[in-house]
């Protein structure tokens, strides 16, 4: 039935769900298509009020049509930040956070006509509760809101959890469902939501198989999905039925799962499995006449690289963190047995698998290595350690085949070609000769040229120089460095960084020992690059520090090229101007000797009954100001280099 | 490794506990917002943020650290809602959780490999990380020409209040003297008018 007026507005009703009504006479709905747009119970739309000047943004809970033909719809509230400032109690809030109204009383809920509906609203939960299926990072980038936390409106508070429903709705349709992901994936209603949502399953269910092994949050993810699609597609079904089934479609698709995969992986520390596999490439190798010395043998996480012949694949996965091994479980039966080096010999081909940390007690290995003279590709895998979704990225080969001619006899490897499943970016794992890795190293060619292999960053050496001697302070050190002009700024850097990890990130690129301090971190500072300063020990050093980096590209993780200049210190001055703080001159005196004397009673909270407060108020107006514009500036800046960043093929 | 994990561990909820203030004034010492914060939580620990490299008239920050996270977080909460004023008003003092990043003796994070590389000219990523370079001293000096905007609007504001007040105190002190030398008596007993005594 359409409206009529003159603006005809496109309505139909979905799907009935049942009468109710004293008379019986109430027609209660599940979904109904309004001006082109389909929604369903639980979806969160739009409503707009003549006057008000945002939108509301609210949760259908009930739909019905009334005897008199007038449709309804109660709507449950979300509140913005700026609705409940007062009770936010200083708590950050992000710029696009909602509060879902929870508990009982004024606010909670509202009936509203349907027509107050301004169009649907995709807010996506982040909760994480167990019963809550965790979106993707995709998801949450292109949601328009998202919550994670629930005001309730009788007591007038902040919830973190609830435990039941709210306003009689059940909790699962509190949270997300597969249906939000209908809207992020611009699904149009027409499509047949099966189809759709099968998809969807098959990626969760690898991940539910692999995560089944792996780390907690991963479980979440696929439980929650497979629950609510089933639910979705019979209202009355059991979850566990259901997910039995879609078990199966799950490993038909392998291919797809193995991208979702790749996305949704975490990686933790190196398996102690690795320990052995070093013990057991050790022995392998040990056939191969080589002259491989173990350089740096004493790290215990190892870093596996080798020479594989990979024609036309070269394959770069992404990550944004620093690197470990890891390995990604592509098929759960398809486990090559690390621990015959036996069966490398002849057989080679490249494979990944992510492993977690212990559970998995075989890995495959990538390659044969064989004993030819002629090196082909190398090939570095770095594997990405951090709490990050992406994968294994290989290392771009080197172009530099006569070095590695000469640095490596031995480390030739036929590689076969992977017998996994197509997956658009297959990082190509290979073990590692890391013998191999070391003896380039300490091989001669390497001392004077530049070394273009991607080299692991290693723990610099007489790390506890002068221990004896007294420390002077940092400040007095850059005084004197800057005047000698040892100093040297370094940007561009991970803030994660340590001061030794810039150190020794220095001592692997340029042989160069250094003392590190990073830049903290303040309001201001940037989020996406952190800096620091480093103090060489010669002034010819830093010179050529400088100018090398300046020359050249001196790549870290996450295809940061490393910056460095001349530092040039900035030190207090000795009458600092501070604005802000007015006295009344003629109290002037008074105050400061009484500032002097009692920090307490001149550090107070203000008082809205006097024009300090009034001024105070003012500046923490340019304080939000500033604050928003350097969030500007930092988004803006983000921007920028993630776009240049993702142009880099190759990354470390 | 066992024990940097546990020390990085602790170190992390050392940074929990933690509370980064800022827009200090130069004059604020470390046993100024000892004393000043002791009213509401037990500070264990003060120390400032130097500014090597930003302009040389930041306000100062400082990182204190409390007792426990729920008192920080009071005392976050606290500022925040309440402009919070130390040695000298009106500007109040901003706090914020503090973060890993804001210290400078933190901890290596655990069991991390780090890989570098250098890029040869003739590989195509080398004109993209030349230009990621590029890019990176453009942002640094943008952030420079902030700080120095973000100067100038405090600047200006902190005239303005001063302007202000400056004319409410002559207002008041007019006032005062008009009512300590009876000015005021007489002239209402001229005009036939109280004056209201407060």
């Amino acid at each position: 039935m359409s409206e009529g007026g003159e603006k005809v507005i496109e309505f139909e009703w979905g799907t009935r769900r049942g009468v109710g009504g004293r008379k019986k006479d109430v027609q209660f709905y599940e979904s109904f298509s309004y001006d082109g747009v389909e929604y369903s119970l639980y979806d969160s739309v739009f409503l707009y009020k003549e006057g008000e000047p945002h939108h509301f943004i609210g949760k259908i809970i009930k739909i019905w049509e009334t005897s008199d033909k007038s449709k309804k719809v109660k709507i449950l509230w979300y509140f913005r930040p700026s609705e409940i400032l007062n009770f936010l109690e200083g708590s950050e809030t992000l710029h696009n956070e909602l509060f879902l109204a929870a508990g009982e009383g004024e606010g909670l809920v509202n009936v509203n006509p349907l027509e107050a509906i301004a169009g649907k609203c995709n807010v996506v939960c982040i909760s994480k509760d167990s019963r809550n299926p965790y979106p993707s990072d995709e998801e949450v980038q292109l949601a328009e809101f998202v919550f994670y936390r629930f005001f309730d409106v009788g007591k007038c508070k902040i919830l973190d959890n609830i435990d039941n429903g709210i306003a009689g709705i059940e909790v699962k349709n509190i949270f997300n469902n597969l249906d939000s992901q209908k809207l992020v994936g611009l699904v149009k209603p027409g499509l047949d939501k099966k189809e759709v949502n099968g998809n969807f399953i098959a990626s969760n269910e690898a991940v539910a198989l692999l995560s089944q092994k792996n780390s907690q949050p991963l479980i979440e993810k696929p439980d929650g999905k497979c629950f609510d699609t089933l639910v979705r597609e019979n209202a009355d079904s059991k979850i566990l039925l259901g997910k039995n089934s879609t078990c199966s479609i799950g490993v038909k698709d392998a291919s797809k799962p193995t991208n979702a995969l790749h996305t949704i992986t975490n990686y933790k520390t190196m398996p102690p499995a690795k320990v052995e596999e070093n013990g057991s490439c050790k022995v392998s190798l040990d056939k191969q006449k080589s002259s491989n010395k173990l350089s740096h043998g004493s790290r215990a996480s190892l870093e596996m690289g080798e020479t594989t012949k990979m024609d036309d694949r070269r394959k770069n996965v992404s990550t944004d963190k620093k690197v470990v091994m890891s390995r990604v479980d592509l098929e759960i039966d398809d486990f090559y047995d690390v621990g015959a080096p036996v069966r490398k010999v002849n057989k080679g081909f490249a494979e990944e698998k992510a492993s977690k940390k212990g559970k998995h007690g075989s890995f495959g290995m990538a390659s044969s290595v064989k004993l030819n003279n002629k090196v082909q590709n190398r090939r570095f895998i770095l594997y990405d350690d951090d709490d990050n979704d992406d994968t294994v990225k290989a290392v771009a080969p080197s172009s530099s085949k006569d070095k590695c001619k000469h640095q490596r006899d031995s480390c030739d490897v036929e590689e076969l070609p992977s017998k996994k499943l197509k997956i658009d970016k297959k990082p190509t794992k290979l073990t590692s000769d890391k013998l191999c890795k070391e003896s380039s190293t300490i091989s001669p060619n390497v001392e004077h040229k530049l070394d273009f292999r991607p080299m692991e960053v290693t723990q610099r050496p007489d790390v506890d120089r002068s221990k004896w001697f007294k420390e002077i302070p940092w400040e007095e050190k850059m005084e004197t460095a800057h005047e000698q002009g040892k100093l040297v700024l370094l940007q561009n850097i991970d803030p994660s960084l340590s001061a030794s990890d810039v150190q020794n990130i220095i001592w692997t690129g340029f042989k160069e020992s250094c003392t590190a301090k990073m830049i903290q971190k303040t309001a201001y500072s940037s989020p996406h690059s952190g800096q620091a300063v480093a103090i060489f020990r010669k002034k010819e050093a830093a010179e050529s520090v400088v100018r090398k980096l300046d020359e050249g590209c001196f790549l870290m993780s996450n295809g940061r090229p490393l910056v460095g200049s001349i530092g040039v210190p900035s030190f207090p001055e000795k009458k600092p101007i501070f604005y802000g703080h007015h006295v009344v001159d003629q109290l002037r005196m008074m105050q400061m000797q009484r500032e002097m004397k009692d920090a307490v009673s001149t550090s107070h909270c203000s008082q809205p009954n006097n024009i300090e407060y009034e001024m105070s108020i003012e500046w923490c107006l340019l304080q939000e100001r500033e604050s928003k514009s350097w969030r500007k500036l930092y988004q803006r800046q983000g921007e920028e280099l993630s776009k240049l960043r993702a142009k880099l093929k190759s990354k470390v | 490794m066992g024990s940097s994990e546990e020390e990085y561990i602790a170190f992390e909820e050392k940074v929990s506990r933690t509370v980064y203030f800022d827009n200090l004034s130069p004059q604020v010492t470390e046993s100024v917002i000892r004393t000043a914060l002791d009213q509401f939580a037990t500070v264990k620990n003060v120390k400032f943020i130097p500014n090597y490299i930003g302009p040389s008239n930041l306000p100062k920050c400082a990182l204190v650290e409390f007792d426990s996270t729920k008192k920080a977080k009071e005392i976050i909460s606290m500022v925040m809602g309440y402009p919070f004023m130390m040695s000298g008003s009106p500007r109040p003092v901003r706090a914020r959780h503090a973060v890993m990043e804001m210290f400078d003796d933190r901890p290596v994070k655990p069991n991390r490999k780090l890989m570098v590389r250098w890029l040869e000219p003739s590989d195509p990523d080398f004109q993209v990380a030349k230009e990621i370079k590029k890019l990176t001293r453009k942002h640094a000096a943008e952030i420079q020409f902030m700080h120095k905007l973000q100067l100038a609007e405090e600047e200006k504001l902190s005239r303005q209040q001063e302007d202000t007040l400056k004319l409410h105190y002559k207002k008041f002190k007019l006032i005062d003297g008009i009512m300590a030398d009876k000015t005021a008596h007489r002239l209402a007993r001229k005009y036939n008018l109280r004056v209201t005594d407060e």
